[in-house]
């Protein structure tokens, strides 16, 4: 009795370990499939449809239908708009991440902290419907312009950025030893001194992947953009001027263009160039980690 | 050691000293008042977008407009379907992506060990987090809708979403594994549980309540996903689908892909009325899954661990 219990725990154990292994695989097969697929349709416009691939990464007329698939203007936006969310969004984040590190009291992270979550929360549509009614209007009374184009889309990714900077550079703070904060106190530093000189360079590594991280989300976001953009398929006079982007554009063209066109896999190599970024990104992370250890 | 410098120090080096210090504590006043400020924008932006959205769609949202059917050129339509399809296709994501991503976070946080496989999942699983959604999209519309030939359906779209969706799943689930006292394992091990055993009776139910906060957390997501459920989904109710369709099979216009077309190609004259009731709408259904997830997380906590966390 007791020999046909422990048999039958064991037979489960093997069968619990061949689902659970055959779950994990899922991932592994899942990416797989979607390099795969995006590659072999990404690259058609090279192959099948002999365009160059120079043509594609740096033409400036884009025009899917009378054969012209410069994407450089969209290149341009999607670096232009992430750019800008980096440069505004990225060290507010990291700010705010000290902030609940080093200074919050607890009262005060109980309030500011759900805050964050429910900014995760949002969804970009709802950002992007908010960018559209609230900030463009906005923009444009004060810029006398239209007010869309790459600075509102900019201003929308830095607000989107935030919460995925602050609570990554948050964390990486939080793993800094006590001894380097008491150390540093002890020498007669000032908060703000043990913050800047010690604390900051300690956590640098995983401030920088918290800082990709955010490229990557600002990089690959469509809707809430493509709302603000005003969609001008042309390389940006200015960042008041209408403008389009790899994702934004990608929504636009999509329903537009026939199977198997040059068109429908002009924007393939677009959504394959984004994956390729996307990426490139985790190897820079992966190699932001690979130093501090 | 200060007494010493001061007794020796000239008077002129004591004073530079001291207003350097003075002028450091003025630094570190500064740092900190921006660093509060800079805090403050978080929750200020949060209270401007809550109130901005009240404020335009509050007239908007009654029992009406939820629950109504969209019409096709005229005003007054409502966004019923809508919130049903967002539901159906949530819960079929979710009953997709739970069991595939438990799973998987229980095989690397309880049963690898530091072998290539583990490495290789979990490397896969942060290259899948980061797939754009609109990427996503287009795979999606690759393989349901054109390769299989299903055409845009719920089901599709819901798969699209798993994809999409499993990465964060199954840090949840590693995470809240993780966060079992190593004695309970050890505990029902000695016990003679098999390792699965172990799982299931013991480290589950005490997981339970992190778990739970993620899932919700996580559907909260699902339900605002619109990049990748355009292409997959389709964005037309009226597609193969009457208002309130049980079918996988059909198409599946969620709230926040309405939300989109309604700014892109409505017919309606009152567009800009029904969009700002959707968006509303659906800062509530976050406002909400956020409250479900802490009460609930931590309902469930004290009733399976009999201890408050």
């Amino acid at each position: 009795m007791v020999g046909f219990r422990a048999s039958r725990a064991h037979r489960d154990e093997r069968i619990a370990l061949a689902i659970l292994m055959a779950c994990s695989a899922i991932f592994v097969v899942a990416i797989a499939l979607i390099l795969g697929f995006l590659a072999i349709n990404g690259t058609k416009l090279f192959f099948q449809d002999h365009v160059s691939p120079l043509a594609f990464l740096f033409g400036t007329t884009w025009d899917g239908f009378g054969g012209h698939y410069g994407a450089l203007p969209f290149i341009v936006g999607s670096l232009v708009a992430t750019g800008f969310a980096i440069l505004v969004g990225g060290p507010l984040g990291v700010a705010i991440g000290v902030f609940f590190s080093e200074l919050a009291p607890a009262r005060i992270a109980a309030v500011f902290k759900p805050a964050i979550e429910v900014l995760v929360g949002i969804p970009s549509i709802v950002y992007g419907w908010l960018g559209l009614t609230l900030l463009v209007p906005a923009l444009g009374a004060i810029t006398h312009t239209n007010g869309d184009g790459l600075l509102a889309a900019g201003i929308v990714l830095s607000i989107m950025i935030l919460p995925t900077v602050i609570s990554l550079s948050e964390d990486a703070l939080r793993v800094v030893p006590n001894a380097l904060r008491e150390g540093s106190a002890s020498l007669g530093a000032t908060r703000w001194e043990t913050i800047s000189r010690v604390l900051v360079p300690a956590a640098s590594s995983g401030i920088a992947v918290a800082v990709i991280l955010g490229i990557a989300r600002a990089i690959g976001e469509t809707l809430a953009i493509q709302l603000v953009l005003g969609n001008a398929p042309v390389l940006p006079k200015s960042l008041l001027s209408p403008a389009s982007a790899l994702t934004s554009e990608i929504i636009i063209d999509m329903g537009d263009a026939p199977d198997g066109s040059p068109f429908r896999h002009a924007l393939f190599s677009m959504a394959f160039l984004l994956l390729l970024i996307a990426m490139a990104l985790i190897i820079l992370i992966r190699l932001a980690l690979r130093k501090r250890t | 050691m200060a007494d010493a410098a001061m007794v020796n120090a000239p008077d002129v080096k004591q004073d530079l000293s001291r207003s350097r210090a003075r002028g450091r504590r003025l630094v570190d006043a500064v740092a900190t008042l921006l660093l509060w400020s800079a805090a403050s924008i978080v929750v200020g932006l949060l209270l401007l977008f809550v109130a901005y959205l009240f404020y335009k769609g509050a007239s908007v949202v009654d029992w009406h407009f939820l629950t109504g059917n969209p019409t096709a050129a005229q005003a007054g339509g409502g966004i019923g379907p809508f919130i049903y399809n967002s539901f159906y296709i949530l819960l079929l994501t979710l009953a997709f992506t739970i069991p595939i991503a438990v799973s998987a976070g229980m095989y690397l946080q309880e049963y690898a060990s530091r072998g290539r496989f583990r490495q290789i999942v979990q490397f896969s699983a942060e290259s899948l987090a980061t797939v754009p959604s609109i990427v996503m999209g287009l795979f999606g519309l690759l393989v349901f809708v054109e390769a299989f030939h299903w055409h845009f359906t719920a089901l599709g779209g819901a798969l699209t979403l798993t994809l999409l969706n499993l990465p964060a799943m199954m840090r949840v689930t590693q995470e809240s594994l993780a966060g079992v006292p190593a004695t309970y394992r050890e505990a029902s091990m000695a016990l003679g549980g098999t390792k699965w055993q172990t799982i299931v009776r013991a480290i589950l139910p005490s997981a339970i309540g992190p778990l739970t906060t993620g899932v919700v957390l996580i559907a909260g997501r699902i339900f605002g996903e619109t990049a990748a459920l355009i292409f997959t989904a389709g964005a037309s109710v009226s597609y193969g689908r009457s208002a309130y369709d049980p079918s996988v099979w059909h198409t599946a216009e969620t709230l926040s892909v309405a939300l989109y077309q309604t700014h892109r190609e409505a017919l309606v004259p009152d567009a800009d009325r029904i969009g700002n009731g959707a968006a509303l709408v659906l800062l509530v259904m976050v406002l909400l899954f956020n409250i479900v997830a802490r009460v609930a997380g931590r309902r469930l906590s004290r009733r399976l661990t009999g201890k408050s966390t």
